[in-house]
């Protein structure tokens, strides 16, 4: 049976020039960056260049030496595509050019939707939206762990190694950001009403 | 005797693959199965292959 290789071991092999290791990399991780980064911007082109610029920032930092192997490889990684993230909105905010326009869901154009009649479509694309705003309404630090358990896959310990804190806190803001989301839910009258 | 006694399993053979334990422990999967519903109603975003390609291909520029 072939062995998986380690993330580390991809990345000693890619330091030492097989460029195929890093792609096997890239394939590994891809949604759950993807996935992190097309919660918090809503600009199409901004998602996928912030994506890009993760991964080459990665290896930037892997070729002059700044990984060191931890076991963490992907908390790292989140945690580079968090600061461009943080770094976009920063630039934003010093232009002072926010959009106070809701969420748009340019997300949803998976095959399933393509299928669906334009009712079905409209309904579902509608209670996407309200729950998207719901979760952009969570406190930064309650959203990003949801972002990060629900929709980028990762485990409460990597979750914690991200955003640097301890597991239980990691759960505890889990569990207020639950807490909160119902509250919302209840005092917006939203159900699950489409399946 | 014909007493029958329950079979050990070690910790390997229990599939907890899919399963966060610290998650299962704190149970949010039976007491918030409401919002999480609703979480799921949300596509999971995926990047579209030609994104991928195009991350590859820069890549290979790099070198």
């Amino acid at each position: 049976m072939k062995k998986t290789m380690s993330d580390y071991e991809l990345i000693e092999k890619f330091v030492k020039g097989d460029q195929s290791c890093f792609e096997e990399l890239i394939h590994r991780h891809k949604n759950k960056v993807y996935a992190y980064i097309s919660l918090y911007i809503r600009d199409q082109a901004l998602v996928e260049d912030l994506f890009q610029d993760t991964f080459l920032k990665v290896i930037q930092s892997v070729k002059s030496g700044k990984y060191y192997d931890n076991g963490k490889f992907i908390s790292w990684v989140m945690r580079i595509a968090h600061n461009l993230i943080i770094d976009h909105f920063r630039r934003i905010k010093q232009l002072n050019t926010v959009s106070n326009d809701d969420y748009e869901s340019d997300l949803f154009n998976s095959k399933k939707l393509a299928e669906a009649n334009v009712e079905d479509h409209l309904i579902k694309r509608q209670i996407q939206k309200d729950i998207r705003k719901l979760i952009s309404q969570l406190p930064d630090d309650q959203r990003e762990v949801v972002i990060l358990r629900h929709y980028s896959g990762l485990s409460f310990k990597e979750i914690a190694d991200i955003t640097d804190v301890s597991i239980n806190t990691a759960l505890g803001r889990m569990r207020y950001a639950l807490i909160n989301m119902r509250k919302m839910m209840e005092e917006k009258k939203i159900s699950l009403t489409f399946n | 005797m014909g007493l029958k006694s329950t079979p050990f399993l070690s910790y390997d053979e229990i599939l907890v693959d899919e399963i966060d334990i610290y998650e299962d422990a704190w149970g949010f999967n039976s007491e918030f199965s409401d919002v999480i519903n609703l979480l799921n109603l949300v596509v999971t975003p995926v990047p579209e292959k030609r994104l991928t390609e195009r991350l590859i291909e820069r890549v290979r520029q790099q070198d």
